[in-house]
């Protein structure tokens, strides 16, 4: 099968593991070149023509989060680009943010965080705030050293436990998997299809 | 046990601090707010404390005398204070608390006095000078009890604490240099000329343990590295040798002077934070090292201190570094310049700050703002 070369473009670190890990366990050879990233969807908008631009050289997987649950993913592409989406580009969005699809492998995300399967919702997509939803899972974990590091301290300004992004990727990179994590997001269902079926346009 | 507060009167810059410290605190502020000069409060009683060639004059000394540490903004009230809290975690009731305030003999040779130095542990007072014998004899006020063995017995530990303080700031060319710069190598080597010596003095098994996992964290790295080890030439000077892949076959061994600025850097860093368990002072880490390795710097310290519960003191400079989003404010200090000397706030103390924190934004995008220059634009004047 021909290899697909393809750049990521994503709003963070555990995005980019799970992008990586969806071209990973796709039917598609894929060889991701690059990975853009730069902290949170800002540099994604503003970037967002450019990449539309050089996807007719080189395909564009772009992954980011929902902003609102009234958004309509459809209309976000719209309004992001100035000009017709270029084939070559994939554009997809996490409802409401990627921590649903992490969580979407109930069974490997509870085991990991080891709390009862049915903590989590059979419907991850329905999440209104997947993170803050997954902090407070993990402040009921059996192990201390998951707590200590997802969880932010008492009294914490920050949202997030101090090696929040490093357990995750790891979860990411290591157990789950995602054919079982797509029975339990429709996002990451629709995103997992688009990449299956996806064939890169090349120029004349 | 880790420095949980730290108070200061006049010292360099600083008209008046009072802050709390947590495990893990970096320190921000523009160019030239004194992020050094706070640091070297610590050195400052490291110097104090220290066995060999320590001591309240020599620490003076070395910095120039009474007239350099005292801040500029210090008029009718001319002395200097220096106080710490130990405590086991920054949550906790102190264990001891250290103070001692310095002044400049008025005659003679101006030499630097103690005003007091007092001690307690948790609510009992051990030490409250000038005593009786101190107005005596103001000789005494010379040294501090702290530095003398036979005066200190009771509040060792800080002694102790204090004496293990580690400074990094490592040069890379004053390391790959050591040899022809030799005999003019810093006391307490702040720069990294003797980290090959440190290397070499500890225990053979921590030492073969620690380099195993500096490698591995080198591998990730620097993916060309292949292999770390520490060897000594035939005249005995140590030296740290990394096998990198090549295409010609054993040809790819090379000494720590052929290392790049930001292996070396990487090296040192890793090495200090698995090195000792008392306070580690780091100026500037991302110096030379790739904008990926520096957004994993605060995380890593964090994850080093899980196993020793060493606190780090970190100045920086950088986006990457505070854009985890796993820093809490309460582990920012930023420092802020104003006519009277430096000011220096927790940075959940500051409103406006706090408000962006709240709402979710990460220290680079909250706090480092502050730091910029307010006309760096007119840098664009020079030419």
């Amino acid at each position: 099968m021909n290899t697909i070369y393809l750049m990521l473009a994503v709003e963070d670190v555990l995005s980019e593991m799970v992008a990586r890990k969806l071209v990973e366990q796709s039917q598609k050879n894929y060889w991701v070149t690059q990975c853009l990233r730069k902290g949170g969807f800002g540099y994604l908008k503003s970037k967002i023509n450019a990449f539309n631009k050089a996807a007719s050289g080189v395909p564009f997987f772009v992954l980011t989060d929902q902003d609102s649950i009234n958004e309509c993913p459809p209309d976000k592409i719209a309004n992001w680009l100035n000009q017709p989406r270029n084939p070559n580009l994939i554009f997809r969005i996490a409802v409401m943010e990627v921590e649903s699809w992490v969580m979407a492998d109930r069974k490997a995300f509870t085991k990991f965080l080891s709390i009862p399967l049915n903590r989590v919702p059979q419907d991850t997509d329905s999440i209104p705030d997947p993170k803050e939803f997954l902090i407070s899972l993990a402040r009921k974990s059996r192990s201390s050293r998951l707590r200590a590091d997802l969880v932010p301290p008492h009294g914490a300004t920050s949202k997030q436990g101090p090696d929040y992004n490093n357990q995750l990727t790891r979860f990411v990179m290591g157990d789950w998997d995602v054919h079982a994590a797509r029975n339990n997001s429709k996002s990451l269902n629709r995103a997992f299809m688009r990449l299956e079926e996806f064939k890169p346009v090349t120029p004349e | 046990m880790i420095v949980s507060r730290l108070i200061l009167k006049n010292w360099r810059n600083f008209r008046n601090v009072d802050v709390n410290l947590r495990e893990r605190q970096f320190l921000v502020g523009p160019n030239a707010s004194g992020k050094s000069n706070l640091l070297d409060v610590f050195r400052f009683l490291r110097d104090i404390a220290k066995p060999e060639g320590g001591g309240l004059q020599k620490a003076v000394k070395t910095r120039g005398g009474v007239s350099k540490i005292r801040s500029l903004a210090a008029r009718q009230d001319p002395e200097i204070i220096v106080e710490i809290y130990l405590a086991n975690s920054p949550d906790e009731e102190p264990i001891w608390h250290y103070a001692i305030g310095l002044k400049q003999e008025t005659r003679g040779y101006r030499q630097p006095i103690l005003s007091f130095e007092r001690v307690s542990q948790g609510k009992k007072k051990l030490l409250d000078r000038p005593d009786s014998e101190d107005k005596e004899d103001p000789e005494r006020l010379k040294q501090t009890f702290l530095e003398q063995i036979n005066t200190n017995a009771q509040f060792r530990d800080i002694a102790r604490y204090l004496e293990s303080v580690t400074y990094l700031h490592l040069v890379p060319q004053l390391l790959r240099h050591a040899d022809t710069l030799q005999g003019r190598q810093l006391e307490d080597d702040p720069f990294g000329q003797g980290f090959l010596d440190r290397v070499a003095k500890s225990q053979p098994r921590t030492q073969k343990s620690r380099l195993a996992k500096i490698e591995k964290a080198l591998k990730i790295a620097v993916p060309q590295l292949k292999q770390l080890q520490f060897e000594r030439d035939e005249s005995g000077r140590p030296h740290l040798a990394a096998l990198y892949s090549h295409w010609r076959p054993n040809a790819g061994w090379q000494r720590e002077d052929q290392f790049s600025d930001g292996t070396l850097r990487l090296l040192a860093l890793l090495w200090s934070l698995l090195e000792r368990d008392s306070l580690l002072l780091l100026e500037e880490p991302e110096l030379s090292l790739n904008a990926g390795i520096v957004e994993q710097l605060a995380p890593l310290i964090y994850r080093m201190q899980r196993q020793r519960r060493r606190q780090v003191l970190i100045s920086t400079h950088s986006k990457d570094l505070l854009r985890d989003h796993g820093i809490d404010g309460r582990e920012v200090l930023l420092l802020t310049p104003d006519s009277e000397g430096t000011m220096v706030e927790v940075a959940t103390k500051v409103k406006d700050a706090r408000a962006l924190l709240d709402a979710g934004l990460s220290i680079a995008d909250a706090v480092l703002p502050r730091t910029r220059p307010g006309n760096v634009e007119q840098l664009g004047l020079f030419e």
